[in-house]
């Protein structure tokens, strides 16, 4: 008896992103980074939560599959099994966590009926299968991890493997992308000097608000004068860091409220749940955001 | 009588009756006034008495003038008085009257002599059977001395006046009055007696409640007698008479209940009482007078308020508001007092409920942040009242204004009837001011053109002229870089002034430099009034247009309060045309269309102007075409005159009549041909300056034509409630400098030499916005110096590389002097925080770090025998944390036990044949314990109440101000402590400390006990008992033996000291651990000695400083109405109220537990 399930079993190291992810330039980022993965050089993407750096390493593994897939398709390749050389690019995605250790990224052993089984990590299985490995919030990670990147991210492309006496060459497509957020972590957290100068670095800040609106209206569907307000809603809110808030409001949150307006909720009420309460616990900055909410609102 | 004291020369005479005549005769030895007078009387006399009676009577004088040396003084004033006398009583007493005078006489002449005297009128109004009532209670007053003798004269010569009024119980009980007072001062009973003879008329029938207050009164306080008498003539009397006695016999109550200070409550209760409408009246006594009934400390606060209060709420809700206090005083008579002092959160609370205004200060916070998310930018709210204090060029407190970093707002709205609708107003308020701030009204530059129109700006003669001095400047400087000499650089200087004066017309100096574009902007006009007129109306549509385009959730509220605004605005067909033009762009601005007028001859100059005015609805508008609008504006309006227009002179103007010269042409130019507008500017310009030579009214005649009969004086209009006062030429000053990004100006000023005086005056003298002023409000002009020295210093403070200016000396109201020094060793000086004025005193108080001195280790020694038990129980409890302390620490080579999971992990990798890792045990590790605590003690004065006495009510309250009282209080409040064998409150304190250091030994914590007090902000005491890095020792025991209750509380900078003590210590948490018994007190630790809020935000601040370096504050407090004002001081931090004190010593080591375990 087969079961049908609604959703994919994809192997790590397989996930590619096929369709198309929504994005907006806001200078030349793209370019950098093709640019950059054409020489392998490592990327490094800063900016506040919601700024769109995950889209962004999402958007470039598909835009870079893309282009594998015309040479794939004029070189013919001879593997075909591998979805990669069929015009794929893939993407593995780490979020680093402060429990996060070499081994789970590079693999351990686990014990089997019959003994023990070595396990590939996410970042291992990226190197070999020649893909973008993206560490979101590395500075997250501990800092054991920061001796396995290394020798990943300069000429050398390689990954040492200690359980395993092992050392492998990175996959020809393999690119380590990492991401941080400089600013609300603490100085304990701050990227290594060593470390950070392995890699080019793409700032990331909140889009203007032409172009908010305009990724508001795709990615909720919500019509385009709600979405502008919303767009204006954010910057306004975005005036409060340092004055009170320790973050802006992300697109993200703009996002869901946009999300709830379409669905019927009032814009005001969309934006008391969907932004106002989520940014803030603080009752005279939730009544202050409330009113310029109502202020911009109708 | 008094017979048998007979001290007469001659005692034998007395046996025998003298006949008249002789008597005439023994009469002659004395000086001559005596028997002339006696001759006077007796002749007028003997017609009226019987023969007999007259000789009686003749003796009588005889026996008076016998009795001493002095007494012939009396004994003339008793025959002089005589005949009055005479006419008023039966002879009986005539001569009755005559022998009291003589017993008088023997007490003492002079008394006689004033009581001869005064007899004749008093007699008009007294009864004859109290004439010796009348010379009793007067003479009750004679002790002796002479002071007695002069005050009880006085009281005989008053009598006749005081008759007037008084009935004789009252006189006499006002005699009586005057005695128990003058046993205390005669100064003060002859005081009296002058107030209570000028006072009683005014007051007439309700004269005998005064009296028993004042009695009552003098046997409590005598010395608030005077204040009383006081309060009588300048309060009191205004009142109707019913409320007169009920407040009156509301004192009195409240006086024999303790209350102190009847003057000040005569005082707030008339002020109180005349504040409302007489049909409440006698309600507001009630309820005091019920509130006495319940507690009489917090009745006069309630009077107090009552005014205040009502100003905000009906009479109804300030019986709920009294029903909610009343009760509060029936659990909690101190913070009852709080309550109706308006001290208390509850307090506002209920008020704020109750009432359907919004006050600044509530909703501050709410509107800063608003407004800062709108503009992006550090925007500050701040009431209205506090620029116009400022004196820098705003003046109307009420207005709502901003200067380009700041919004300033009323403190108090109350023109709805509901809360949302007065927060809405000002929030539309807050929309337009800090909109004028987002849409660049302040960032006028000059040279940046217009995106609407074509600049006309530039080619304006001021303007060209201007250019032309700017252009020979560039030759002055370009000869200056050619190394010219000084002499060539005047020479040149000359030359320049020569060019340029003949370049242009003569009306500017041609050097005039601007220290704002918005200043050279408005040079232009020649009537640079009516330009600012304009230039507000244009700029204010820009900005409410551009407003309601980006904030559509506010048009609506936004309409309402412009449409109340033009409910207003005086009508369009009383003033004269000009302003009639000005006032309908104003009414076109705030959104009426329908109804509009204008002269007739002028309807199509008011229709050429609203179409100019239409065009800053774009959403594209600048402040730049703000600017060229308003240029064509003004030169349409200056050539109306302004005369008088009858009313059927006026015609509607169709809103919707289409523009005959069309819509759609482009450039903006259709309205005004361009040369006209520059051929106006310089005739205008030379007008005036023709003006200027006759008079210094230049700028209200701009037209030249002085002929004109009924030309009227071109007023400004009058202010638009929401758009406030606008001042566009200061405002860029002020805020170019403080943001640094005035435009070109701006730039310039960054790099330029700091604004001289000379350049503020010019700019004052030249600036339409003072000139505005002038005219408007009737009152004098301000002082343009002194507004020009304010302005100087609010401009240092502003400049960011004059930082040093920003804490000058200038908020020191309360307490004079300036910052200290701390000279001597162990002295430390720390700022204080003023919440008003939102900013640190600096260096404002010494603490003086003493160690304490030496005791008996008794106390120690006793604690901890007293309580065993309870110290077995804590040390039971300590003991407890110490495992939980305990952690597993994982990897390690040896310990107590294997870890699985890295045995697992080893066991894998023996398997496939690698070496595991060794480190498979684990160990319960005691992980490092790094606490550091600070315990502060307040050893203020009133810790030295018993704990289980009712805390005594008014006086615990405050340390007073004059130091010699002060030191009176204190006196007393040590006597008291060393009475006392029960616990006081310091005593519990000291308990707690020592159990507390016991377990604290146990645990190994390092720990600093520190006691604190003080008096004034020179002296804060600051004691260590101990400090954080010693070693206990048998010191410690002996110096907690000597903690004692000392004077007042200072709590900041104590915790200021702490905070530094502790951030000097390496550990990993820190702790401060305040330990009080009432808010923070001291002489001069408030504004204006009452507003306790000041102490208790000083010590908040230095609570958010100590969280700031890393230490976490906490409060315990023995103070059962600390509620209300550690709500506001501990906002957010950690603290707790002890119901009941004897609990500290067991629950200072659970707290201390919870709080760092």
């Amino acid at each position: 008896m087969t079961t049908r399930h609604d959703y994919r079993e994809i192997p790590v190291e397989e996930y590619v992103v096929d369709k198309e992810p929504f994005y907006i330039s806001s200078s030349d980022e793209i370019e950098v980074f093709e640019a950059a993965y054409r020489q392998r050089v490592p990327v490094l993407l800063k900016g506040p939560t919601g700024t769109g750096k995950t889209r962004f390493v999402e958007y470039m593994a598909w835009r870079l599959g893309q282009s594998l897939k015309v040479q794939a398709d004029g070189s013919s390749s001879d593997e075909g099994e591998n979805r990669r050389s069929a015009g794929h690019l893939p993407l593995v995605t780490v979020a680093c966590h402060e429990d996060l250790t070499a081994s789970d990224l590079v693999g351990r052993y686990l014990l089997d009926s019959n003994g023990t089984r070595w396990i590939d990590g996410p970042l291992t299985r990226a190197v070999k299968a020649g893909g973008i490995c993206y560490l979101d919030e590395v500075v997250e990670a501990r800092k054991d991890t920061t001796v396995i990147i290394h020798p990943l991210t300069d000429h050398r492309r390689t990954l040492t493997i200690d359980k395993l006496g092992e050392v492998i060459e990175a996959a020809d497509g393999f690119l380590l992308v990492v991401s941080y957020n400089p600013g609300y972590q603490n100085a304990m957290k701050d990227l290594k000097h060593s470390t950070r100068q392995r890699f080019v670095a793409l700032e990331f800040d909140f889009p203007d608000e032409e172009r908010e609106a305009r990724i508001i209206a795709h990615e909720s569907g919500v019509d385009e004068k709600n979405a502008e307000l919303l767009a204006r809603l954010g910057s306004k809110i975005r005036n409060l860091r340092e004055h009170g808030l320790e973050e802006g409001a992300s697109t993200r949150v703009l996002i869901y409220a946009g999300r709830l307006i379409k669905e019927g909720i009032s814009p005001r009420r969309a934006c008391q749940v969907g932004v106002t309460w989520g940014i803030t616990d603080d009752s005279q900055i939730q009544r202050s955001i409330d009113e310029v909410v109502s202020s911009i609102f109708p | 009588m008094s017979d048998n004291e007979q001290s007469g020369p001659e005692p034998s005479v007395r046996s025998q009756k003298l006949t008249v005549a002789q008597i005439e005769v023994e009469l002659e030895q004395y000086p001559a006034p005596v028997a002339e007078r006696f001759r006077m009387a007796s002749g007028t006399l003997s017609g009226r008495l019987a023969e007999e009676t007259l000789q009686e009577w003749a003796a009588t004088g005889l026996e008076i003038a016998r009795k001493t040396v002095r007494s012939w003084e009396a004994a003339s004033e008793f025959f002089d008085a005589s005949p009055g006398v005479q006419r008023q009583l039966p002879s009986g007493q005539f001569l009755r009257w005559g022998r009291t005078g003589a017993s008088l006489c023997s007490e003492s002449p002079s008394l006689a002599v004033a009581f001869f005297k005064a007899s004749p009128a008093a007699m008009l109004r007294l009864r004859p059977r109290y004439i010796d009532d009348w010379a009793t209670v007067t003479r009750s007053l004679y002790r002796g001395t002479w002071k007695s003798s002069a005050l009880a004269a006085r009281l005989f010569e008053s009598t006749p006046q005081l008759l007037e009024t008084l009935s004789f119980d009252e006189f006499c009980s006002f005699g009586g009055f005057l005695e128990v007072l003058s046993r205390r001062s005669y100064d003060s009973a002859a005081d009296s007696l002058t107030q209570g003879v000028a006072l009683f008329p005014r007051l007439g029938s309700d004269s005998d409640h005064f009296i028993a207050l004042a009695r009552a009164v003098s046997e409590s306080s005598w010395r608030e007698i005077k204040d009383l008498f006081d309060s009588g003539s300048d309060s009191l009397v205004n009142l109707p008479s019913p409320q007169r006695v009920a407040l009156l016999s509301l004192a009195r109550r409240l006086n024999a209940m303790g209350a102190s200070d009847p003057g000040a409550l005569i005082r707030a209760g008339s002020k109180a009482v005349s504040g409302v409408p007489s049909e409440s009246r006698e309600r507001l006594l009630e309820l005091t007078d019920r509130l006495a009934s319940v507690h009489a400390a917090a009745a006069p606060e309630f009077l107090k308020s009552a005014p205040g209060v009502l100003e905000r709420v009906t009479f109804a809700q300030l019986t709920e508001w009294h029903a909610r206090g009343a009760q509060i005083s029936q659990d909690n008579p101190e913070a009852a007092v709080a309550y109706f002092k308006l001290e208390s959160a509850s307090a506002s609370e209920t008020l704020d409920a109750l009432s359907s205004s919004i006050e600044l200060s509530r909703v501050r916070d709410i509107l800063r942040m608003y407004c800062q998310a709108l503009t992006g930018r550090p925007i500050e709210v701040s009431a209205a009242q506090q620029l116009a204090d400022k004196n820098i060029g705003w003046f109307q407190g009420e207005l709502p204004t901003t200067e380009g970093t700041t919004v300033y707002l009323p403190s108090v709205i109350n023109r709805y009837l509901t809360k949302d609708e007065n927060f809405f107003f000002y929030k539309v308020v807050s929309t337009h001011q800090v909109g004028h701030i987002e849409f660049g009204s302040f960032e006028f530059t000059f040279a940046r053109p217009s995106g609407l129109f074509d600049d006309l700006r530039p080619d304006l003669p001021g303007a060209k002229k201007l250019a032309a001095a700017i252009e020979s400047d560039a030759q002055l400087q370009q000869q200056m870089e050619l190394g010219q000499s000084r002499e060539a650089r005047e020479a040149l200087k000359h030359l320049k002034d020569a060019g340029a004066a003949e370049a242009a017309s003569p009306e500017v100096p041609a050097e005039r430099e601007f220290l704002t574009d918005m200043s050279r902007f408005f040079s232009l006009f020649p009537d640079n009034k009516l330009a600012l007129d304009v230039f507000t109306v244009v700029e204010s549509t820009r900005v409410d247009s551009l407003v309601m385009q980006s904030y559509r959730g506010i048009v609506e509220m936004y309409r309402r309060v412009q449409s109340t605004a033009l409910e207003n605005r005086p009508e369009l067909d009383e003033l004269p045309a000009r302003e009639s033009l000005v006032e309908f762009l104003i009414r076109w601005s705030l959104g009426q269309r329908e109804g509009l007028v204008a002269p007739k001859e002028h309807v199509e100059t008011a229709r050429k102007v609203r179409r100019l005015l239409d065009r800053m609805t774009s959403p594209e508008a600048t402040v730049e075409d703000a600017a060229e609008a308003t240029v064509r504006i003004y030169s349409i309006l200056a050539n109306v005159r302004n005369e008088d227009v009858d009313e059927d002179e006026f015609e509607s103007v169709d809103p919707d009549e289409p523009s005959e010269e069309g819509e759609d042409q482009s450039g903006g130019n259709e309205e005004v041909n361009r040369d006209d507008v520059i051929q106006q500017f310089l005739e205008g310009a030379q007008a005036q300056s023709g003006d200027e030579e006759q008079s210094d009214e230049g700028p209200d005649s701009e037209d030249g034509e002085d002929s004109a009969p009924a030309e009227e004086n071109y007023s400004s209009p009058q202010d638009i409630d929401y758009r406030g006062e606008f001042k566009p030429e200061l405002s860029q000053l002020l805020s170019q400098l403080q943001l640094g990004q005035g435009g070109e100006m701006g730039d310039e000023i960054e790099g330029m030499e700091p604004i001289s005086q000379e350049q503020l005056e010019e700019l004052m003298k030249n600036a339409p916005e003072m000139d505005q002023q002038e005219g408007e409000d009737g009152k004098e002009a301000p002082n343009t110096d002194e507004l020009i020295e304010n302005l100087m210093k609010e401009l240092q403070k502003r400049d960011p590389q004059n930082q040093q200016f920003q804490q000058g000396p200038m908020q020191h109201v309360d307490e004079d002097g300036g910052p200290l020094e701390a000279s001597e060793p162990n002295t430390y000086v720390y700022d204080e925080w003023d919440f008003r004025a939102g900013e640190y005193k600096p260096r404002w108080c010494l603490v003086h770090e003493k160690e304490m001195a030496d005791g008996e280790p008794n106390f120690f020694r006793d604690t901890l025998a007293d309580n065993s038990s309870l110290l077995a129980r804590i040390r039971k409890q300590f003991e407890l944390v110490v495992p939980e302390m305990y952690r597993k620490q994982k990897r390690l080579e040896d310990g107590e036990e294997q870890d699985l999971d890295a045995v697992l992990e080893a066991v894998i990798d023996m398997k496939i044949g690698i070496t595991p890792d060794e480190k498979v045990y684990w160990r319960r590790n005691k992980t490092e314990r790094s606490v550091s605590v600070a315990f502060l003690l307040d050893m203020s004065a009133s810790t030295a109440e018993a704990i289980d006495e009712a805390k005594k009510p008014s006086d615990d309250w405050g340390a007073p101000d004059d130091p010699v009282e002060y030191m009176v209080w204190l006196r007393s409040r040590r006597a008291e402590g060393l009475r006392r064998s029960y616990k006081r409150i310091i005593d519990v304190e000291k308990e707690g400390i020592v159990l507390l250091v016991n377990a604290l030994e146990t645990l190994g914590d390092s720990y600093g006990i520190y006691g604190f007090s003080g008096y004034g902000r020179e002296n804060v005491e600051y004691y260590v008992i101990k400090d954080l890095e010693e070693k206990f020792s048998d010191k410690v025991p002996r110096r907690i033996d000597r903690i004692a209750p000392l004077h007042a509380t200072r709590m900041g900078p104590a915790i200021r000291h702490t905070t530094h003590k502790l951030s000097e210590v390496d550990a990993k948490s820190r702790f401060l651990f305040l330990i009080s018994d009432g808010r923070p007190q001291d002489r001069g630790y408030s504004r204006e000695g009452v507003e306790k809020e000041y102490a208790v935000h000083d010590t908040r601040q230095a609570l958010i400083e100590a969280r700031n370096a890393g230490i976490t504050p906490f409060c315990l407090t023995v103070d059962k109405s600390g509620h209300d004002y550690l709500k506001t001081m501990m906002e957010d931090f950690s603290y707790e109220v002890l119901p009941d004190i004897s609990q500290l010593p067991m629950r200072l080591p659970q707290l201390y537990r919870a709080l760092t375990m």
